[in-house]
């Protein structure tokens, strides 16, 4: 049995794709390096990164097969599951033999896979437009901490660079130690390592207790029903809402 | 009076309205300005009672010169009462929404002086966010008997607007609201009805003209506070989705908020026929069926034991079963279990293969309920023989409601008003999409 193993890039897995298919290989399984350990049931092929043969698997999921399945790839991928790039490099395999129609395969395994992984990936997403909560620090940024369980920071970017245009903030996946700068103008993805306590800006505390106070005063008392609300707002997710601590 | 004892009240005033949704408009932010708003509504938390919070939903104040019977601000009651200033208004929607709590603000008040002074009090504080380049999303409650020329202008700022039908006939009204008029809460409903449509075929000429309430109007009724029937209530909502296009009727289960010679004394709110109402009215905009079809003078309420749709295919088992590769759109949403989204998948993918039964639990159907109305591929999986009888045993034995309705102690309520079942928790999911 074989497995290809990538350096973790997006790029990485699509240059993998794209060996298996000049190299006419059919690995068993497709793993980020990050997820690796030596196994004697597999031959390990090291994949090296190569621009120009990612940007030719890219092209050919827009033009051969359609843009919401290069979507799904995408969402994919960010789940940083184990198992995802095996999933992708499978229901990429059957989209080169379906074309545009793959997404209506709804009850082959190969699509259902991606399916599942990008419902979780997406409803993460918008879990977190509405669950992100933004402190404002002095100099007038607005800094936003979370650990969401997908690698979806960079996703988060541009909703909120269209909605709060007019402040700089900063949202930081505390858990991967990156996050997205804005400055009123463009965000970059970055590293973020932060030291020391953050200063928050002078009304800040002010808004956090109106918050507080508010959200104890909307709930109805006589239709108070916890399992309802956990089921719709995970407890992972509790750590950095300001309502909750 | 200091902010936080303005909020903590008027917050605590504005509890019972229903409305959370903050979907259906997709204003675009401005150049420098702050905030848009979503097509499908986003959810910014969820509330200890498990209802979604998107909206700072506020009341502007709770001074009232109105007495309705089941209104916790009515000018009886001894509360505490506070007014914001347009301006507190304001400071505290923008400074909510830069920390991303709020989807955008939900302004309703009591009436405060009078109608049209109110309206007009409401009326600024909108104008002024936009003013200040403020894009996210606004509801507006409209003031029953303010001057329709200060609605209209609000109409321009806001993004949905609803007139509060509260009571679902005009007999309640009398009884409980006796200073509210339908005429007062059909008027407005009209107006904003009107104007969208106008606004629709302005927009066609002049690209440029602002929107009127580009997500639509709703409104709110009250369930249990008065002796209508579910039938009365449904064709009431029916006739408003009909005449005056609105996007959503609000149920809100009558919490027993003061004792009064004419309300109905309850221990706790009639949860579960909310929840059947919002299931019946759900099949009423998606599903296509018709309130005729789902009750009838016969049957005026709701069944307890099974949901409204489940209900309507055991008394039509003529129609069923269905074959799930053959069923026309409009037929597989009428399927108990089915829904609009394995209904569509179920379209998109006999398009590329026949689909047998287990590819159906794939898609997402809830095989517990769909089985005995469904054949697949010819055959039949229900189990069961293929007649009411059988069916309602097997659905009841597996049904997952665990409604444990205990007889005896509230035997006593049904004397007085026999549709007023409490119920233990039902989850009634009221979200911020749709």
């Amino acid at each position: 049995m074989m497995c290809y193993i990538y350096d973790g890039s997006f790029e990485g897995l699509l240059t993998a794709i794209y060996e298996t298919y000049y190299r006419k290989e059919h690995p068993n399984k497709i793993l980020s390096i990050t997820d690796y350990e030596k196994s004697f049931l597999y031959k390990d092929v090291f994949i090296d990164t190569d621009p120009n043969k990612s940007d030719k698997v890219y092209n050919s999921i827009k033009t051969k097969i359609s843009n919401q399945t290069l979507k799904h790839v995408f969402h994919a991928f960010v789940s940083e599951n184990e198992d995802s790039g095996t999933w992708i490099y499978n229901y990429l395999r059957l989209g080169w033999k379906v074309g545009k129609k793959l997404d209506l395969h709804l009850t082959d395994d190969r699509v259902l896979a991606i399916h599942n992984i990008t419902r979780k990936v997406s409803r993460e997403i918008h879990y977190m437009q509405g669950l992100l909560r933004f402190r404002k620090i002095k100099n007038d940024v607005f800094y936003a901490p979370f650990e969401p369980q997908f690698n979806i920071v960079g996703l988060l970017a541009s909703h909120f660079a269209n909605r709060m245009s007019d402040q700089n903030w900063i949202i930081h996946d505390v858990k991967r130690d990156i996050g997205v700068l804005y400055n009123q103008e463009e965000w970059v993805i970055t590293n973020i390592n932060l030291k020391g306590d953050i200063t928050f800006a002078e009304d800040e505390e002010f808004y956090q207790k109106l918050w507080k106070e508010y959200f104890k005063n909307i709930a109805i008392k006589n239709r108070i029903n916890p399992k309802l609300q956990k089921s719709n707002m995970p407890m992972k997710y509790w750590k950095y809402l300001i309502e909750k601590n | 009076m200091e902010i936080l004892d303005k909020l903590k009240i008027l917050a605590d005033a504005a509890k019972y309205d229903v409305s959370c949704s903050s979907s259906g408009s997709s204003r675009k932010n401005k150049k420098g300005g702050l905030g848009n708003s979503h097509i499908s509504g986003i959810c910014h938390s969820w509330s200890d009672d498990g209802r979604c919070i998107s909206l700072l939903k506020i009341l502007f104040t709770n001074y009232c010169i109105y007495d309705c019977a089941y209104c916790v601000n009515r000018s009886s009651n001894d509360i505490p009462r506070a007014m914001f200033s347009p301006e507190e208004m304001v400071n505290l929607t923008v400074n909510f929404y830069r920390r991303n709590y709020i989807e955008g603000l939900f302004l309703s008040s009591a009436i405060y002086k009078s109608p049209s002074y109110t309206m007009e009090l409401l009326l600024k504080t909108v104008k002024t966010l936009r003013e200040k380049n403020f894009n996210g999303y606004i509801h507006l409650k409209a003031i029953p008997g303010a001057d329709l020329n200060i609605m209209r202008e609000a109409g321009k700022h806001v993004d949905r607007m609803s007139v509060n039908i509260e009571l679902p006939s005009n007999n309640g009204l009398k009884l409980l609201a006796p200073q509210k008029s339908k005429e007062h809460i059909i008027k407005p409903m009209g107006l904003i009805s009107s104007k969208i449509v106008e606004n629709v075929s302005e927009r066609k000429l002049y690209k440029n003209s602002d929107k009127f309430v580009p997500a639509g109007q709703s409104t709110q009724l009250i369930v249990g506070a008065t002796p209508d029937k579910d039938l009365n209530i449904l064709t009431l909502s029916e006739s408003l989705y009909e005449r005056f296009n609105l996007k959503r009727v609000y149920y809100s289960a009558y919490v027993p908020v003061s004792k009064h010679p004419n309300l109905p004394q309850i221990s706790t709110p009639p949860l579960l026929r909310e929840h059947r109402l919002y299931q019946a009215d759900w099949l009423l905009r998606f599903y296509g069926f018709k309130s005729q079809e789902l009750l009838d003078s016969k049957n005026p309420n709701f069944d307890i034991h099974f949901d409204p749709k489940c209900n309507w295919a055991i008394r039509n088992l003529h129609l069923f079963p269905v074959e799930i590769n053959r069923a026309d759109y409009e037929m597989l949403l009428r399927i108990p279990g089915i829904g609009i989204k394995s209904a569509k998948k179920i379209i998109s993918a006999r398009r590329v293969g026949p689909i047998n039964y287990d590819n159906l639990k794939k898609i997402g159907a809830v095989l517990k309920r769909a089985k005995y109305f469904i054949t697949c591929q010819g055959k039949y999986y229900g189990e069961t023989k293929f007649n009411e009888d059988n069916i309602k045993n097997s659905l009841l034995a597996n049904s997952s409601d665990k409604l444990n309705i205990t007889q005896g102690e509230q035997l006593s309520l049904f004397s007085l008003y026999p549709n007023l079942l409490p119920l233990p928790d039902i989850l009634t999911k009221i979200t911020g999409e749709l």
